[in-house]
């Protein structure tokens, strides 16, 4: 069993279930997923509603697909392909027809100076914490999507370079590159706000 | 090692890609340095904020998440298509249209060939049409006289 897979049945037992016709199995495969692809889908179209779809899409488009999935392979380097095309052309579609690209409503108008916020410890905090998750989501949107895709496949989702690389179909030196710009942008978003 | 070569290997360093020499010297120069303590500390924050951030905003969707196989069920549903036709069927679908059209030219051709040619002095056009996948036929002067064709529009749909 793969270091990325739960517990349970291995995904290539699934697979091979649900190309047999189980639907349930599928449906096991989707929720042991679900969770981390709208994670890295959020990071990427920056939008919860857009990453929900872009999610069920990448599902159903790997529930049709999934015939081509060559046995020995990850099955969410796989899916992730999938999901993370989706949500970059979900994101230029939502470039071009001019909307925010990034939730508003996360974008704090305040302009107190970030001395005085904290770096927060829980979701929570982070959810209350405006200035904090304002500046993270202006930064976040100001990367280009393929430096986004690598540094939440990094960061967020855990996976290796050698993974994202296969992911995005690029070199490792890539991979290397994009990441440690954005990590570094990043970075300098978060410069000012101080430890808790 | 100085601190400008530990700043240009300290993500490397947290992302686990240096030889474990490299590593160990790198971590010997953070520990007693306090300007690259800060630099590594920072870098390290910006995976701690990110993953904060995904599962806060993801919080937002947690029922929709819940009922994700309800969605992801309809879009397989979606897109089960009746089979279409196989090609060769849509290739000759034009046949019954053409059929169509020719028994209704000769019933309603005249057969006396030597008669004048028609002129109508007044149009009483009605628009009938037979419609297949194929084409369209549209007609009709119906006037006093012998009802003619007098259009046929072929739209070509294949």
């Amino acid at each position: 069993m793969n270091e990325k897979e739960k517990p349970g049945t291995p995904d290539e037992a699934l697979i091979r279930a649900a190309l047999g016709g189980e639907e349930e199995a599928f449906r096991e495969l989707m929720e042991r997923y679900k969770n981390r692809a709208f994670h890295v889908a959020l990071g990427i179209t920056g939008d919860p509603d857009d990453a929900l779809d872009v999610v069920q899409e990448a599902f159903v488009k790997a529930y049709y697909n999934l015939k081509e999935f060559r046995f020995g392979a990850n099955f969410y380097t796989w899916f992730y392909r999938l999901l993370v095309n989706q949500a970059i052309d979900r994101w230029r579609k939502s470039s071009r027809s001019q909307t925010v690209p990034l939730d508003e409503k996360w974008l704090s108008e305040e302009v107190s100076p970030p001395e005085s916020v904290m770096y927060p410890r829980t979701p929570e905090d982070l959810a209350q914490n405006r200035q904090l998750s304002g500046a993270l989501t202006r930064a976040i949107a100001d990367l280009s999507e393929y430096h986004r895709a690598v540094i939440l496949l990094r960061e967020v989702d855990g996976l290796a370079y050698e993974e994202i690389a296969e992911v995005l179909h690029c070199s490792v030196g890539t991979v290397m590159s994009r990441l440690h710009y954005a990590r570094a942008k990043l970075k300098e978003a978060l410069k000012g706000f101080r430890e808790g | 090692m100085d601190c400008k070569k530990v700043n240009r290997m300290l993500q490397d360093e947290i992302d686990g890609r240096l030889p474990p020499s490299d590593a160990a010297e790198v971590r010997r120069h953070v520990e007693s340095c306090g300007s690259c303590a800060a630099e590594a500390a920072a870098y390290r924050r910006v995976g701690e904020m990110l993953r904060l951030w995904t599962t806060s905003r993801a919080g937002e969707k947690a029922p929709q998440l819940d009922s994700l196989w309800t969605r992801v069920r309809a879009g397989i549903e979606e897109r089960k298509q009746p089979s279409e036709p196989a090609s060769w069927v849509r290739r000759w679908l034009w046949l019954p249209a053409g059929a169509a059209l020719a028994v209704l030219v000769l019933l309603f051709y005249p057969s006396d060939v030597s008669r004048a040619p028609f002129h109508p002095s007044s149009f009483e056009v009605a628009v009938e049409d037979l419609e297949s996948d194929t084409a369209t036929v549209a007609l009709v002067d119906k006037g006093d006289d012998l009802p003619r064709v007098i259009w046929i529009i072929e739209n070509d749909k294949t």
